[in-house]
């Protein structure tokens, strides 16, 4: 368990790494020249395939506004902790951004059969931020038992 | 306002726009960087397959492997330079497998076997659409699909299995990569222009670069 505070830090640690991961995938994807992967040919083999948008939307810029969202709602956070509205808010972002990169993984494991390293960088990201916000919710219930 | 609300925003606000100017930035000058080298490099242009006239003003050499995701994704402009400059520009594939893509020898023995019989371009089609494919296939199930795509192009089977067995077309490839070392080949694809590098930003530019060229 984490102190509000603190949890209010990572995330926007987490999310900052998130917005680097995503603007860099976001970059490469733009390009068509081999993407810079330390794990080989992953990331040049999820690029080519089929799922590299959602409707019409690349998924390295809907990571890049799902990051820059909990940036924002970190820096509207740590004005007011904790604020009901924004840790609800928060909550439904990252659980939801958790389940899309659970199907995104499940994409590259048995569909792509490739993974590419920044995709799964991020997907951990989202898990920590994720993981940060249950641990710091935790906490309030706690004190509020006290 | 507290104090770490205005840290924090302070610090979103430089990292966006590190990042967005970055990227912007970046787009900018990728759009107008792809470039043709100015020296001229000596290739044997009687070597390799051949599309388009000999006589043709552009000669356009790719060096590439069947396993590599970016030749793969070459692959629909390098088609779209072929129907437009059918008879202005003549391509030139060259074999360049790179040692960390297991098949992609093992692919261009068997698109020289289809050449053998007339269908290298078709052969080297199919093995680019089906790469996500074949590519982390089980080494023992390559070459099962690779006779798979051969049916499909209705070529004589047991004359490609012992062109492949056989091994009939090493010395070809062996003579691309080693043409490709001696030319400083590094990475696939490599397009040169009548001799000159193209340093491509993306594949896109590939039409650009042809166009300029028969502009000269």
């Amino acid at each position: 368990m984490i102190s509000f505070n603190l949890s209010n830090r990572l995330i926007f640690i987490f999310s900052l790494i998130g917005l680097g991961v995503a603007s860099f995938l976001f970059y490469e994807y733009s390009l068509s020249g081999p993407i810079f992967c330390p794990t080989g040919a992953g990331c040049d083999i999820v690029r080519a395939s089929a799922y590299t948008k959602i409707l019409g939307i690349s998924i390295p810029l809907l990571g890049m506004a799902y990051y820059l969202t909990m940036a924002v709602l970190s820096v509207v956070h740590s004005h007011q902790l904790p604020h009901k509205l924004v840790r609800k808010l928060q909550t439904i972002s990252a659980s939801a951004a958790v389940g899309f990169g659970m199907y995104l993984t499940y994409l590259e494991a048995y569909v792509i059969e490739a993974y590419c390293f920044w995709c799964v960088l991020s997907f951990i990201i989202s898990v920590a931020i994720l993981i940060t916000l249950v641990l710091s919710r935790d906490k309030r219930k706690d004190e509020n038992r006290d | 306002m507290k104090t770490e609300t205005k840290i924090l925003g302070a610090i979103l606000v430089l990292t966006a726009v590190i990042l967005f100017g970055g990227i912007f930035f970046l787009s900018k000058f990728s759009a107008n960087s792809s470039s043709v080298e100015e020296k001229i490099v000596q290739i044997d242009y009687s070597k390799g397959q051949k599309i388009g006239s000999d006589s043709a003003k552009v000669k356009l050499v790719e060096f590439s492997d069947f396993q590599c995701p970016a030749c793969a994704q070459a692959e629909p402009f390098v088609k779209q330079l072929k129907s437009v400059y059918p008879d202005q520009v003549q391509l030139i594939y060259r074999h360049f497998p790179l040692p960390q893509h297991p098949f992609g020898k093992q692919a261009a023995n068997w698109a020289e076997a289809a050449g053998a019989q007339g269908k290298f371009w078709e052969m080297h089609s199919k093995l680019f659409e089906t790469q996500a494919e074949w590519s982390n296939l089980p080494d023992n199930e390559v070459d099962e699909f690779f006779l798979g795509l051969v049916k499909q192009l209705e070529l004589d089977e047991n004359k490609i299995k012992q062109d492949v067995e056989g091994n009939t077309f090493k010395s070809r490839i062996d003579d691309d990569v080693a043409e490709g070392q001696r030319l400083g080949v590094d990475s696939t694809p490599t397009f040169y222009i009548n001799g000159r590098k193209v340093i491509l930003q993306t594949f896109n530019d590939l039409n650009t670069v042809v166009a300029e060229e028969l502009k000269k």
